[in-house]
Formats: structure tokens, C-alpha cells, sequence
């Protein structure tokens, strides 16, 4: 059945000009019900661009916390026999000195960064007065970077934050217990003969085999073991995900052959653990507020659609088809969409940055793919929300201007 | 002359009721029909059945040479929006429209908007400097004449008004009384509800139901 022609003349609206102008009159004449639903879907998109944003921000900010929960990758000698294996410490060169610029770096620049190394010497030695003499495991160390490795040990007193201090040491917890130290006593340490004074700066406590050692610098250890220039191991914390992990571990392999180079793998395991629970949890936040979003529109629709029942209805009457007024109707709710979902992803943003302060200190890098994903995801949610408005299609027009 | 309305034998049921029952009657092109009879004789459901909003349960209602109930979903809305003009008695105009707007809608669903055709139409009804006013600033009279332009902007074969006049005060009334005179008289075809006996006289024929049934055809001597 051909349309009949309309003749072209002047003040002629085309057809896609009186569209938007209806739409126009719609969202002006619901504007109160739209707020609501505005509010709903930008209250949902404001959380979800603010958790979408933490969540591609996260697994860098909570690699670098996990870097302060001490090392993760371990260069030893290839065969492990108790303190007497050891190394050259010359081996810590080849690694590369991460005091340098501040943070050093293996390979190449995009690899995963070394966020602090120490080579270790462990000896067994008698501490305390000859005649009241209590056996210890003494540890030297980097102590600078022992410091930055292991940020969140508790320490009572003072950290020794000098890599080579050797008239100061510190006491781990069990340690310090055994021989009755605080911090500003003196201790007394000796092996095969040789002698070391220090005083105990601060008590360390780890909560591990930590608790039970007493930290000095590399150099006394070495002239208290009688081992100068040798190493028990190195400790290094890298920062990355396992994979990059791996990749460090096998480059140290290649550069180091004779040595062991491993990685700890309960943390790095607990880590990626941890960041899988975190993404789920994030993950599954967001599927709940895009579900109540959507209920919220719907809501909000399905007052809409109660009063546009008898405009359907007659739109119907006049030869509207149930597309044209549906895709009208669908507009209005696509726009309710794009406002919320533009104004969700700011506040987001903003809600993001916040939260980046508050928990890990640093601003969250805005991505910049967060705001349109945002406001597609809240225009499909308000399209979802907008169900009522689109059961309005099996209006029955004679039904409707019968009733009115 | 080819009749332009056939209706043959056309019943309409809603479960047990029969709304309208073997009714027949054909109408001419330039016709005027006043359809007659007291409430749920079965008026509306005709119009209904002849306007595409309803579909008869049998019989076949032939409009321009269509049967309307064998047409499709999407053949009915082009026939609404291209044969037949309604005016119905609560006018039924958008809210949130001007009534220019009102107007324009009607041409937006038959093919193109035109404002200034629309406007003109408005011009014809008398309603020329109430072209941007919505029809809650408008009278009862003011508004069906918006609705009788809108009926008549895209030239339908068939103009179904039902009780036109029903919502209005005696001056609006003879307003639009005069307005369908002069549809009459430019040849439209009208088939108009009423319970007005003088209405019913202005028309070339009446049609009067009764319980669903085809009461008496009575043309008029003018």
C-alpha cells in the first residue's frame, strides 16, 4: 500500500526532524519521573565506574603493597647445605645495585621492577656474656634495603636504615627476648673466636623465622664469620604479577648459571590468589548495582508507562506503527542511559580518586576507556529498565480510547 | 458507482456477548452516515471494525476495496494512518503536543511533517492563532477542531467520528456541525456515532442498531 506522497514545500519537517521534536516534547513533559530514573542509573554508574577504574588500577597499586610483605624471589648457591654454602657477592652486581637510581630495573624497561635486593650472610653464633652464652642465628644483610624490603615488619625503637652501620644491628622479637635487649642495649656476638659489638637500635617483629635473628650489617658479618666477600643468598623483591615474576626469575637463571633463582611461590600464589578474589568480588559488585539500576529504571518506567498508555493507543489509532512509537519511547530511556551513564562516569572518577587516596595513598589513573564503556553499559541497563515502556507496543487502541 | 464501505454480514464477539450481529449496509463515496442506536446497540464496535482497530469475528468489512480484518499487523497501520480519519468523542489529542504538533503527528506516522500544510489545516478550523497552544489551554470546542484537523491532514477516504459533539457546549457543537457540513459538501465520506436526533437528520442516511442488529436503514429527504 504506497504512502501518498506529500508534497516537498516550504516550513517541512522531515520526518527525522519531528522525531526529535516529540522526543524533545516527551522528555520535557516526564522530566520529573526521568530525574528519578537519571539518578538511579548515574547512583549505579558512579559505583561502577568508580570500581571499573579501581579494578584496572588495583592489580599495579596492590602489586606494589604486596612488594612491602618482604621477598619474593630467592639467588642461592645451586645446592643448599646448611650456612656454610655460600657465594661470591660479587653476585649482587650482576643483579644490579637497586639503591642506583632509586629502584632498579632486569632486562628491559617494561619488565617487572626489582623493588629492593639484599645479599644475606647467615652464621650460627654465641651471643651474650661467655658465661651465660645463648645461640643465635645471625644475619647480615643490606640493612637499608632489609629496611625497604620489609616495610611492615613492627619495629620497637629505630630501624637501621644505613646499609653499612656496624656499631648498630636489630634484634628479632624471640631473640631479643632470649637475651633480655631493648633497644639501646649493647649485645655481644661471637664465632670461631672473633668478636662483634653492636648496639640494638630496634626489636623486629615479623612473625617468622625473622623473630629468632639478629640482624647486623654485611660487612660485620662477614669479618664475624671470617668470610669476607661471600654470601649465604640474595633476597630481592620484584614487583609484578606471577608472570612477570617468572620472567625475571628465568632471565636471573640465564645471567647466573651455577646459581639457583627461585621464586617464593606461597606469596606470589597468595597474591594472585588474592587479586582473583578481589576482581570477582569487584566484579560481582558491579553486576549487582547494574541489576538494581536497572530496577531502579524500571521503576521509574513503569509510572511512565501507565500515563502513556492512552498516547500509544492513540498513536496506534493515527497509523503509528508499534517501531515508530517504541523507537521514540526507547530514546527517551537511551537518553536517561547516556545522561546517567555521563554523569556516573565523572563522579566515578571522582569516587575512584578518593579511594585511591584513602586506601593505597596514590591518585587511580583515570582510563579513559571506563567513561564510554560506562555509558554503554547504562544505556543497555536503562534500554533493560526500560521494559514497561516497551510492553506498551501490545496496547489495544480501541481497548485504551474506549476506557478514557 | 463502487461502493466505498461494504459491510457484509459482520458480527463481533467478546466471549459470550455479541457486540454486533450479521449486519450488512454499504456506503457510497461522498456519502454521510449517521449511525444510530442506544448504548451497546454495537455503534462503536462498528467503527472500530471499519477505523482497523478491531477485527470483526465474521463477515467481511471492505474499505476502498480492502477486507480490513484479513489485513496483517502492519497493513492495518498503514491503513489507519492512510484511509481513514478519527474523531472521537474525548478528542484524544496528545498532552505534551502544541496543536500544530497534534496535527503534524498524524502526517509523521502517514509519510512527512509538514508544518505549514498543518498550520493551514489548523487556519481551516479557525483555530490560526492557536497553533503553538496545548490542549490543556485550550477549550473542548477548540480541541475536537484540532482533532477534526488532524482527521483531515492526510485527505483519508473515510472520516469515522464517534459522537464528535458529545463533549461539547451547544455553541462549540454547531461550530463542528458546521465544520462536517463542509467536509459534506467537499465530498469526504462520513460515518459518524451520534445520539442526536438533528445530527442524525443532517446526515444522507441513517443507520440504526439495536442490540447488535441492523435496526432500519432510513435515507433522509433533503
Amino acid at each position: 500500500m504506497p504512502a501518498v506522497p506529500r508534497q516537498t514545500r516550504s516550513g517541512r519537517v522531515r520526518i527525522t526532524g519531528m522525531f526529535w521534536r516529540i522526543y524533545k516534547r516527551l522528555l520535557w513533559a516526564s522530566r520529573g519521573r526521568l530525574a528519578l530514573a537519571i539518578v538511579a542509573v548515574a547512583s549505579g554508574a558512579t559505583v561502577c565506574a568508580a570500581l571499573v577504574n579501581l579494578e584496572l588500577d588495583s592489580s599495579d597499586k596492590l602489586t606494589r603493597e604486596f612488594r612491602t610483605l618482604g621477598a619474593n624471589v630467592i639467588v642461592a648457591p645451586a645446592t643448599m647445605a646448611g650456612e656454610s654454602a655460600t657465594m661470591e657477592q660479587r653476585v649482587i652486581d650482576q643483579i644490579g645495585d637497586p639503591i642506583g637510581d632509586g629502584i632498579g630495573s632486569i632486562g628491559t624497561p617494561e619488565a617487572a621492577e626489582i623493588v629492593a635486593a639484599s645479599p644475606y650472610l647467615y652464621l650460627a653464633a654465641q651471643a651474650g656474656e661467655p658465661t651465660h652464652a645463648v645461640p643465635v642465628i645471625v644475619a647480615g644483610a643490606w640493612l637499608d634495603q632489609v629496611a625497604r624490603m620489609n616495610s611492615w615488619w613492627q619495629v620497637q625503637g629505630q630501624r637501621v636504615t644505613e646499609r653499612d652501620d656496624p656499631a648498630r644491628c636489630m634484634a628479632g622479637r624471640a631473640a631479643a627476648s632470649s637475651l633480655h635487649l631493648a633497644p639501646g642495649d649493647r649485645v655481644k656476638l661471637r664465632h670461631d673466636g672473633r668478636e662483634l659489638s653492636c648496639a640494638v637500635a630496634g626489636v623486629v617483629i615479623a612473625g617468622g623465622s625473622e623473630d629468632s635473628q639478629i640482624f647486623v650489617s654485611l660487612a660485620a658479618a662477614q669479618h664475624l664469620s671470617g668470610r669476607e666477600g661471600r654470601i649465604s643468598l640474595v633476597q630481592m623483591s620484584v614487583r609484578g604479577d606471577a608472570p612477570e615474576i617468572d620472567g625475571v626469575v628465568q632471565r636471573l637463571a640465564g645471567a647466573l648459571p651455577g646459581l639457583e633463582v627461585r621464586p617464593v611461590r606461597q606469596l606470589a600464589a597468595a597474591e594472585g590468589r588474592l587479586l582473583e578474589r578481589i576482581r570477582g568480588l569487584l566484579v560481582a559488585t558491579v553486576l549487582l548495582i547494574l541489576v538494581l539500576s536497572a530496577l531502579g529504571v524500571l521503576a521509574a518506567m513503569a509510572g511512565l508507562a501507565l500515563e502513556r498508555r492512552s498516547d500509544v493507543g492513540l498513536m496506534k489509532a493515527l497509523g503509528g506503527s508499534v517501531r515508530s512509537i517504541m523507537r521514540l519511547f526507547l530514546a527517551e530511556a537511551a537518553t536517561v542511559g547516556v545522561l546517567g551513564g555521563i554523569i556516573g562516569s565523572g563522579a566515578g572518577l571522582l569516587v575512584a580518586q578518593w579511594i585511591g587516596r584513602s586506601v593505597f595513598s596514590a591518585a587511580v589513573t583515570p582510563r579513559l576507556v571506563v567513561a564510554p564503556v560506562t555509558v554503554a553499559v547504562m544505556v543497555m541497563v536503562a534500554l533493560a529498565g526500560a521494559l514497561p515502556l516497551r510492553l506498551l507496543g501490545r496496547v489495544r487502541p480501541a481497548e485504551i480510547l474506549r476506557n478514557e | 458507482m463502487t461502493p466505498l464501505v461494504q459491510i457484509e454480514n459482520v458480527g463481533r464477539k467478546y466471549g459470550a456477548v455479541r457486540a454486533l450481529d450479521n449486519v450488512s449496509f454499504e456506503v457510497a463515496p461522498g456519502e454521510w452516515i449517521a449511525i444510530m442506536g442506544p448504548s451497546g446497540s454495537g455503534k462503536t464496535t462498528l467503527i472500530n471494525i471499519l477505523g482497523g482497530l478491531d477485527r470483526p469475528s465474521s463477515g467481511r468489512a471492505v474499505v476502498d476495496g480492502m477486507d480490513v480484518g484479513s489485513l496483517g499487523e502492519r497493513e492495518l497501520t498503514r491503513y489507519r494512518a492512510e484511509k481513514i480519519g478519527f474523531i472521537f468523542q474525548q478528542f484524544h489529542l496528545v498532552p505534551y503536543l502544541s496543536a500544530v504538533e497534534n496535527v503534524m503527528l498524524a502526517q509523521y506516522f502517514h509519510s512527512v511533517a509538514d508544518e505549514a500544510e498543518a498550520s493551514r489545516a489548523l487556519e481551516r478550523v479557525g483555530l490560526g492563532h492557536r497553533l503553538t497552544h496545548l490542549p490543556s489551554q485550550l477549550s473542548g470546542g477548540e480541541q475536537q477542531r484540532v482533532a477534526l484537523a488532524r482527521a483531515l491532514i492526510n485527505h483519508p477516504k473515510l472520516i469515522l467520528a464517534d459522537e464528535p459533539t458529545g463533549n461539547l457546549d451547544e455553541a462549540n457543537e454547531q461550530i463542528v456541525l458546521e465544520l462536517l457540513q463542509e467536509l459534506r459538501a467537499a465530498g469526504h465520506t462520513l460515518l459518524l456515532v451520534t445520539h442526536s436526533q438533528e445530527i442524525g437528520r443532517m446526515a444522507d442516511r441513517r443507520i440504526e442498531l439495536a442490540h447488535g442488529h441492523l435496526a432500519q436503514i432510513v435515507a433522509n429527504v433533503t
